[in-house]
């Protein structure tokens, strides 16, 4: 296919190079472009659906992909239609790209990193296929909540498939299984033979450098003279929808050279008969598990326990629950011996409601030589209680932290290390009694009997229910005595406010975008945020206890504990199915990874995303239209040339019919421009006093010029040059602007006769803080619609649109586009805090009113 | 509403979409019952009448445009809620010349269809 493409693309561009007229090829251009911004909506869009607003199902997915795909095919065919394919590696990264998306959609789960070991440090939740739920968490708990978790490293499903290839596991394990689910093979044998052969293979050596490295990075510096090792199952599912807790091994107390022997140990519990069992009645698909393992520096733990943060079987009681014991946790969680127990009021400060302690006997310790064994206890610690009043205070505030974090009531396991500190080992999911949760039919009568304090107001940057005594923010500087739990409201949705977000239950501010920061973190830490209710600084009170319902834009007076109950039920979008395999596949389509054209990367091979095909194809067709038109023998259809400006902006223009006047070798000065559009557009750019606004002193000249301008003594190349390109005639403009990393496509015309009139502008940022970025987006957004202008958001992407108005109003409209074009590309360095979003838009009102008249 | 809760039914075979409106709906005081599978929903449908039914177009085994003709014939008051990710201007005529309430294209948020929801409630009451 690939190569016929190729013979008739090059037929067709051998007569085209002839014969075939500008107006042509400035078609096939303008569908490239077409096709660019459908491609970059389509991705927006896709990318808003993770929100948690928007309900969707796997079928949109599939057919969002397949849309891109197509598009994205057709602008790779179009570009070598362009360039006599110049660019046929592109079918190469995208038939990489396309086979990666069509295994996700039907199900495999790709390891996103060729890491064999993961440092839990550098583990993110977006790492989850490459080193499983339990490794993913825990590492969260971590890096996001702060919390101390034990040290360690995942063992990534890279290396489980490298353990699984070398070994050629892959198709006798697919044969066994057949045979098992045939019947042929009873569950018992299944699993003998497949874990035997587990056990006969040999872990690869890079690999067991690679573990072993690691683990003895872990023990370095420690006092412990023998570090020993935990090492537990993190496979796929466990802990996230489906606990799969218990089903799998976890290894103790592994000296360092046994730890390649205990790495195939718990590999092997994959497939125990449970195991298998228990998958297939969850519909997992064959290839969606891959085991990731977790290795942890063995806590010699003093005290072991497990938390409740909730009382599962009493939870309007209102308390958290904590069982503990001497020694490590293993038989406390599998009830081997008996536990202290205390029950906690929820509320801070945690007042200790009830105490039992038992009389313990025994507790698990680990042995010297290795593994674990039961000891007796000391006598006098025997009728002791294993934690004290502090731990436990401290215990029940990490309990709400993660409960907070994960919007479910948690179940979390605990050690207490020698120097006395709260190590978080795991926690999941609790499940609480179903008949104490209000029905859903009696909620709205329940929730009548709470005042409103607000309603309807403000938009919800992330969706959910928090309570807490309201906490006014008057100074920044303040934010340090923020209390825990507290709701922050705010008169801005400024970026600082993300200081406390591991203490704030929720954020409200009158003002705030859901692109902004602010929005961003609140998503990634899962803190309901409510933003734009106007007056919300001056309707809620200091330490007034209230309850936001983000999705109803609802906040009560009070704290409304039906309302979490009933979240309770609701499984957390971020853990459905469809939202896992939205967020696998868009990481093969929206991460941008080309920036730099100069940069080496910049090339087919690189391109490794939609995105980045998207983006270099769009690159490349406005260097051709130049390139042809300008450095080469143009056609006879049009004329092209270089502007000649006081300010340098490196601009080409070509003419495809009286958009310019006069001779023209040396270059067009702005007064031979007969296209109007593209005249009023410069009016608006050069305008003074748009630039005098910076409290910086940057002129446009030398501003502009190092932006877009490369040093002169490449300039003889014409691929260095500036990308900067408008096509124009009498009546119309089409302009492709590249202004540093900021991407302006503007197309305009305009004629007397109103029906045809229309101006499209896009604005796109690029590699800039994202802070910044969408309070410039904001602005653009309030200004254009202001003037009329039909305006999409998509992130960082502004697309305003406008039609059918006169000949004067649509001049009006493109000199304001001429002041924006320049005037956003500072503000980068002027955004300094949202305060600025009004004071701007008055400025450029100011200079319209000016310039045009009211 | 508290008086007497307006009764709704859900049919995607995407079992997703019944998992986040049910939630969604109940808290807003509807009572909601939610199908994947038309031959279930049908049998439902026989037994009782809704106030409102949502319905999908595209499905195995008895499709949405079938199954909301029955609800129509059998229950004219009943208003319907198409929702579909492959919306045409064919399947949107058809629908509205069954006397669908309104139509509504997959993906939407939970704010749109709260709003047609409670427009179709209007209906009903004014009857």
């Amino acid at each position: 296919m690939k190569n016929i493409l190729h013979q008739v693309g090059q037929l067709f561009q051998k007569k085209e190079q002839m014969t075939v007229p500008f107006k042509l090829i400035f078609a096939d251009f303008k569908k490239i472009l077409n096709l660019n911004n459908q491609i970059l909506d389509l991705i927006a869009d896709a990318n808003d659906k993770l929100s948690g607003d928007y309900i969707f199902d796997e079928q949109y997915i599939h057919a969002t992909c397949h849309q891109l795909t197509d598009l994205v095919r057709e602008l790779i065919v179009l570009i070598n239609h362009l360039t006599q394919q110049k660019y046929s590696d592109l079918y190469n990264s995208f038939h990489h790209i396309e086979e990666n998306i069509e295994a996700i959609l039907q199900g495999a789960v790709l390891c996103p990193v060729k890491d064999y070991i993961l440092p839990y440090a550098s583990i993110t939740r977006d790492l989850i296929d490459a080193v499983g739920g339990k490794n993913a968490n825990l590492a969260e708990i971590g890096s996001v909540l702060g919390l101390p978790i034990p040290e360690g490293f995942a063992i990534t499903t890279a290396a489980f498939s490298l353990f699984w290839s070398e070994n050629n596991l892959e198709e006798e394990v697919a044969a066994i299984i057949e045979q098992w689910e045939q019947k042929t093979l009873s569950d018992e044998e299944m699993a003998w033979k497949i874990q035997r052969m587990i056990f006969d293979s040999t872990v690869p050596a890079k690999l067991e450098k690679e573990i072993l490295d690691a683990a003895s990075n872990l023990s370095k510096g420690k006092q412990d003279a023998t570090p020993s090792f935990a090492i537990r199952s993190s496979a796929q599912g466990e802990d996230g929808v489906f606990s799969f807790a218990g089903q799998y091994r976890s290894c103790l107390n592994i000296p360092l050279k046994n730890i390649p022997q205990a790495y195939k140990e718990v590999v092997a519990s994959l497939y125990s008969p449970e195991a298998m069992e228990y998958r297939r009645r969850k519909d997992f698909r064959a290839n969606e598990i891959k085991m990731s393992v977790a290795c942890q520096l063995m806590i010699p733990a003093k005290t072991s326990g497990v938390m409740y943060s909730y009382d599962p079987v009493l939870p309007e009681e209102e308390t958290l629950v904590i069982s503990s014991a001497w020694g490590l946790g293993d038989p406390i969680v599998s009830g081997k011996v008996a536990t202290d127990l205390f029950v906690l009021d929820r509320q801070p400060p945690h007042e200790v409601k009830e105490v039992q302690v038992v009389r313990k006997e025994q507790s698990m310790n680990l042995h010297g030589s290795g593994g674990t064994g039961m000891e007796p206890v000391r006598e006098e610690q025997r009728t002791q209680p294993s934690l004290k009043n502090q731990q436990l205070k401290d215990l029940a505030q990490i309990g709400l932290q993660l409960e907070k974090y994960f919007k479910k009531p948690q179940d979390v396991e605990f050690s207490i290390d020698q120097q006395d500190r709260i190590i978080v080992l795991q926690s999941r999911q609790l499940s609480l009694q179903q008949e104490q949760m209000p029905r859903a039919s009696d909620l709205t009568d329940i929730i009548g009997k709470y005042p409103i304090l607000m309603q309807g107001k403000g938009i919800a940057a992330m969706k959910g229910i928090a309570s807490g005594p309201v906490w006014v923010l008057e100074h920044d500087g303040d934010l340090q005595n923020f209390p825990m739990g507290a709701i922050l409201v705010a008169r801005y949705a400024s970026p600082q406010l993300a200081r406390v977000i591991h203490k704030a239950s929720g954020f409200i501010t009158d003002i705030g975008s859901t692109t902004g920061h602010l929005a961003t973190v609140a998503r990634e830490f899962r803190v309901p945020a409510l933003f734009n209710t106007e007056n919300a600084i001056t309707l809620l009170k200091h330490g007034q206890e209230i309850t936001l319902d983000t999705e109803s834009l609802t906040v009560y007076e009070g704290i409304v504990h039906e309302l979490h109950y009933y979240t309770f039920h609701e499984e957390p979008i971020e853990e459905m199915y469809e939202y896992r395999l939205l967020r696998r596949i868009l990481k093969k389509i929206e991460p941008l990874n080309l920036f730099d054209p100069h940069d080496e990367n910049f090339i087919p091979q690189g391109c490794r995303t939609y995105h980045d095909l998207t983006r270099f194809v769009h690159e490349k067709a406005v260097e051709t239209i130049i390139d042809l038109n300008f450095y080469h023998t143009h056609q006879r259809d049009t004329q092209a040339g270089q502007l000649l400006w006081d300010y340098p902006l490196d601009l080409i223009l070509i003419d495809v019919g009286g958009g310019i006047e006069g001779e023209h070798d040396k270059g067009i000065r702005p007064e031979q421009i007969r296209s109007i559009p593209m005249q009023t557009l410069l009016q608006g750019m050069s305008h003074p006093g748009i630039w005098d606004m910076s409290p910086v002193k940057v002129d446009f000249g030398s501003f502009m010029s190092s932006l877009t301008r490369t040093p002169p003594t490449r300039s003889s190349q014409p691929e260095d040059i500036g990308r900067n390109l408008a096509v124009i005639s009498a009546e119309y403009t089409n302009i492709n602007f590249r202004l540093g990393y900021h991407f302006t496509v503007i197309d305009a015309y305009l004629s007397d006769n109103i029906l045809d009139n229309h101006i499209y502008f896009r604005f796109s940022g690029g590699v800039t803080d994202t802070v910044r970025r969408s309070r410039r987006t904001s602005l653009l957004n309030k200004i254009l619609s202001h003037y009329d202008f039909l305006c999409e958001q998509h992130g960082d992407i502004i697309v305003g649109r406008l039609k059918r108005m006169n000949k004067k109003s649509m001049l009006k409209r493109l000199f304001l586009l001429g002041l924006l074009i320049g005037f956003t590309r500072q503000l980068d360095v002027k955004m300094v805090s949202d305060a600025k979003i009004p004071v701007y838009f008055e400025q450029i009102k100011t200079i319209m009113e000016e310039s045009h008249g009211k | 509403m508290a008086s007497e809760q307006t009764s709704i039914l859900i049919l995607d075979d995407e079992p997703i979409v019944s998992k986040r409106l049910k939630p969604s709906l109940e808290k807003k005081g509807y009572k909601v019952e939610t199908f994947t599978s038309s031959a279930d929903a049908l049998k439902r449908i026989q037994e009782r009448q809704f106030d409102i039914v949502i319905t999908d177009l595209k499905m195995d085994g008895v499709d949405g445009m079938q199954f909301l003709t029955e609800v129509k014939e059998k229950y004219p008051d009943t208003e319907v809620i198409v929702i579909t990710g492959f919306a045409t201007m064919a399947t949107a005529k058809e629908s509205f010349n069954k006397g669908v309430f309104d139509f509504l294209a997959k993906p939407f948020k939970l704010g749109e269809i709260a709003e047609v929801i409670s427009m179709a409630e209007e209906k009903i009451k004014n009857k």
